[in-house]
C-alpha cells in the first residue's frame, strides 16, 4: 500500500503541471471572467444601476425557478470547462504513461526498484481514474465558493440579502457531490479507452497519439464500406459503437429539454438505453449494466496486453 | 557452496542472432566480477538476464530467486546502474531520496545524505539540470545507501571524464564493497577496474571465453619479453600469442613452467587487457 502510494505520487511529480496548474489556470481564468463582468458594469454604469435592477428582477423570480438554475450553474456552468479539460488531460496522460520511460530509457531506473509492474501500472491508472479528478474536483468547488463570495460581496453592496439572492439557493453541497459522482462514474465507464491508452502507450514505438487514433478509425470505415457495399446502409459499426458509449457516459455534459422544462443531462440524450437526468441512481444503472461489463472485459484484455508488453519493454 | 548467481545452460535468442549462447556460470558471493568482452558479445543481454529484464531460456538463479518471475522482490537485494543516462530527467533529488524510500526497504537516507554532503548535488536540484558526471554521483549515492546483496553495474562511467571515473571507484571500493557483497561490473575501461576486480569472465560470441579468479591469472598466465635472437625460442614454448613491440617480441603463454620461460627474457604478468586481446583473437596479431 505504502509503495502504491509512493508510485502515485511519483506520477503527481512528473505530471504536477497538468494534474495541479492546469485546473489552477481554469479557476483563476473563471474568476478573472467573473470580476471583469463585474468591472465591465461599474465601468459603464457608476452605481451598479443596472445591476441593482437585475438583482431585484433575479429576487422576484419564482424560488423554485431560481434554485433550478443555481444548481444548473453548479453542476453544469461552472464545471464545464473543468470536465473537458480533465478528459484531455487524462487521454494524453494515459497515452504517454507507458511510453515516456521507454523514450527516455528511464525504464530501467524504475526497473531497478522493488515495484511490481502490475502495482507500476496500478499507480497509472489509479492517478488517471481518481488523483486526476479529485484534483480538478477540488479545484472546481474553490472555484465556484470564490465566485459565489465575490458575488455575494457585490449583491451586498447593491443591499440586497445575499443569502437568499444566491447562497440558499439551489444545495451546492448536492450539486458538489453529484459532480464528483459523475467523474468517478465516467472513471469506471471510460475503463475500456482508457485500457486502450495504455495498451497503445505500451506498445507504439513512436508517436502513440497515431497508434491511439488510427486503428479505430481504419476499423470503422472499413466496417461501414462492407457494410454498405452489402446492404446499402449504414448502421452498427466501431464509430456508432464508440459514439454510444460517448453519448450514454455518466458524465454532466449536455442539456435535455423536455418541452418547456430544461434539465442538464448525463452524457447526450439521444439514446434511450439509460435514464439521462442527474441522479445517482442514473449513474448506477450504467456501472452496473450489460453495457459496462462488456467494457470492462475488453478494459482487462487491452490491460492485460499492455502489463505483457511493459514486462518485455527492456528485451532490446 | 552458496552462489548469488547459478547459471546452467542460460541462452537468449532474438530473432536472427544468439546473444547468449548456453553459458555456465557461478558466481559466489564476496567478489568484484569483472564482466569483459567486445560490443555485440552479450554482456548486457547476460546481465537484462540476472536482472529480470528479459527473457531466457536455461536455468537461472539468482540470490535463489527465479529472476524472470520474481523481479519485484528480487531488486529488494539487487541494485543496477544501467549506464548514466537512466535517471528520470523531471525528478528532483528530494523527490527520488522520497521515492526511494517509500519503495526500497534496504534504503538509509542518512546514507544517502551523507554522501551527498560531499558533493555540490543539492536536494532541490531537478537531474536535467546536473552534469552527466554528478548525475553518476546521485545514482551512486542512492544505490549506495541500499544495503543490497547484490549490486550490477553496465557500463556505469561511460562518458564520464577520468576525474569522476576515478572517484567513482575508490567510492565503491572504501565505502560500499565488503565480503557480504557481491559486485558485478562491464565496462570498456578494462584498465580502470583491473587492480580491483577479484574475477574475470571474458565473454564473446555469447559464449564464455574465460572464467577464472584474478590470483589464478597471476598464477597460470605469464607474459614473456624477449629480443628477436630469442624469438624463435619461446615460439616453441606454444605462446597463446604474440606481438611485436619497438622491435622486441611479446608472448603470452598460459600454464608455462616460469624458470624455462625466465631463462630467455623478462617475465610479467599480463594486464587484463593484453590477456583479453590474447583471448579474443586467439593467435597472431
Amino acid at each position: 500500500m505504502n509503495r502504491l502510494m509512493a508510485l502515485v505520487k511519483r506520477e503527481f511529480w512528473e505530471n504536477k503541471g497538468a494534474f495541479r496548474t492546469t485546473p489552477l489556470v481554469i479557476g483563476g481564468i473563471y474568476i478573472v471572467l467573473c470580476l471583469m463582468f463585474i468591472i465591465t458594469f461599474s465601468h459603464f454604469d457608476n452605481e451598479f444601476q443596472s445591476l441593482k435592477e437585475l438583482a431585484r428582477f433575479i429576487a422576484q423570480q419564482d424560488v423554485d425557478l431560481r434554485s433550478k438554475i443555481m444548481y444548473a450553474i453548479t453542476i453544469s456552468i461552472i464545471p464545464s470547462l473543468f470536465t473537458l479539460v480533465l478528459a484531455i488531460v487524462v487521454f494524453f496522460y494515459l497515452l504517454g504513461s507507458l511510453f515516456d520511460d521507454r523514450k527516455d530509457r528511464s525504464i530501467l531506473f524504475w526497473k531497478s526498484l522493488p515495484a511490481s509492474d502490475t502495482l507500476t501500472m496500478a499507480s497509472k491508472l489509479l492517478a488517471a481514474m481518481v488523483l486526476a479528478p479529485v484534483i480538478f474536483w477540488i479545484v472546481y468547488v474553490l472555484t465556484h465558493i470564490v465566485i459565489m463570495l465575490i458575488f455575494s460581496v457585490v449583491v451586498l453592496s447593491l443591499g440586497e440579502n445575499p443569502w437568499t439572492l444566491l447562497l440558499g439557493l439551489g444545495n451546492p453541497f448536492k450539486g458538489w457531490s453529484m459532480v464528483l459522482l459523475s467523474y468517478l462514474a465516467q472513471s469506471i465507464w471510460a475503463l475500456p479507452l482508457y485500457g486502450w491508452l495504455m495498451l497503445v502507450s505500451s506498445f507504439a514505438p513512436r508517436i502513440p497519439l497515431l497508434f491511439a487514433i488510427l486503428p479505430p478509425v481504419v476499423i470503422a470505415v472499413l466496417q461501414i464500406w462492407i457494410e454498405f457495399l452489402k446492404t446499402f446502409t449504414l448502421k452498427n459499426n466501431l464509430f456508432g459503437v464508440i459514439g454510444e458509449w460517448f453519448a450514454n457516459s455518466p458524465l454532466i455534459m449536455s442539456a435535455d429539454d423536455h418541452g418547456d422544462e430544461f434539465a442538464i443531462a448525463l452524457g447526450i440524450p439521444l439514446t434511450d438505453t439509460f435514464g439521462h437526468e442527474v441522479t445517482v441512481a442514473n449513474m448506477l444503472d450504467r456501472l452496473f449494466s450489460i453495457n459496462m461489463l462488456i467494457g470492462l472485459a475488453v478494459a482487462a484484455v487491452f490491460l492485460g496486453a499492455a502489463l505483457w508488453l511493459r514486462r518485455r519493454a527492456t528485451e532490446s | 557452496m552458496n552462489y548469488v548467481i547459478e547459471a546452467q545452460g542460460l541462452t537468449k535468442r532474438y530473432k536472427r542472432t544468439t546473444a547468449v549462447d548456453n553459458i555456465d556460470l557461478q558466481i559466489p558471493s564476496g567478489r568484484i566480477v569483472g564482466l569483459i568482452g567486445p560490443n555485440g558479445a552479450g554482456k548486457t543481454t547476460a546481465l537484462k538476464a540476472i536482472l529480470g529484464l528479459a527473457n531466457y531460456d536455461g536455468e537461472l538463479s539468482v540470490l535463489g530467486k527465479n529472476p524472470s518471475k520474481d523481479r519485484a522482490s528480487l531488486m529488494e537485494d539487487v541494485c543496477f546502474i544501467a549506464d548514466v543516462a537512466v535517471l528520470p530527467r523531471w525528478i528532483r533529488v528530494w523527490q527520488l531520496i522520497e521515492l526511494t524510500e517509500n519503495i526500497h526497504p534496504k534504503f538509509s537516507r542518512e546514507k544517502c545524505l551523507k554522501y551527498l554532503a560531499s558533493t555540490k548535488i543539492t536536494m532541490n536540484d531537478k537531474v536535467k539540470q546536473l552534469s552527466k558526471g554528478m548525475v553518476v554521483q546521485l545514482h551512486l549515492a542512492i544505490v549506495m545507501a541500499i544495503d543490497v546483496k547484490l549490486l550490477v553495474l553496465d557500463e556505469p562511467t561511460l562518458g564520464l571524464d577520468i576525474l569522476y571515473r576515478k572517484q567513482f571507484y575508490t567510492n565503491l571500493l572504501n565505502d560500499y564493497f565488503d565480503e557480504e557483497r557481491t559486485i558485478i561490473i562491464t565496462t570498456h575501461q578494462v584498465e580502470e577496474v583491473e587492480h580491483i576486480l577479484s574475477d574475470l569472465i571474458f565473454i564473446q560470441d555469447g559464449r564464455i571465453a574465460l572464467d577464472c579468479s584474478m590470483e589464478k591469472v597471476q598464477e597460470s598466465y605469464a607474459e614473456l619479453v624477449v629480443t628477436p635472437d630469442q624469438a624463435a625460442a619461446a615460439r616453441e614454448l606454444q605462446p597463446l600469442y604474440e606481438r611485436e613491440l619497438f622491435g622486441r617480441y611479446i608472448f603470452l603463454y598460459e600454464n608455462a613452467d616460469h624458470e624455462q620461460l625466465k631463462a630467455l627474457g623478462e617475465l610479467h604478468t599480463p594486464s587484463v587487457a593484453d590477456l583479453f586481446v590474447a583471448t579474443m583473437s586467439g593467435g597472431t596479431s
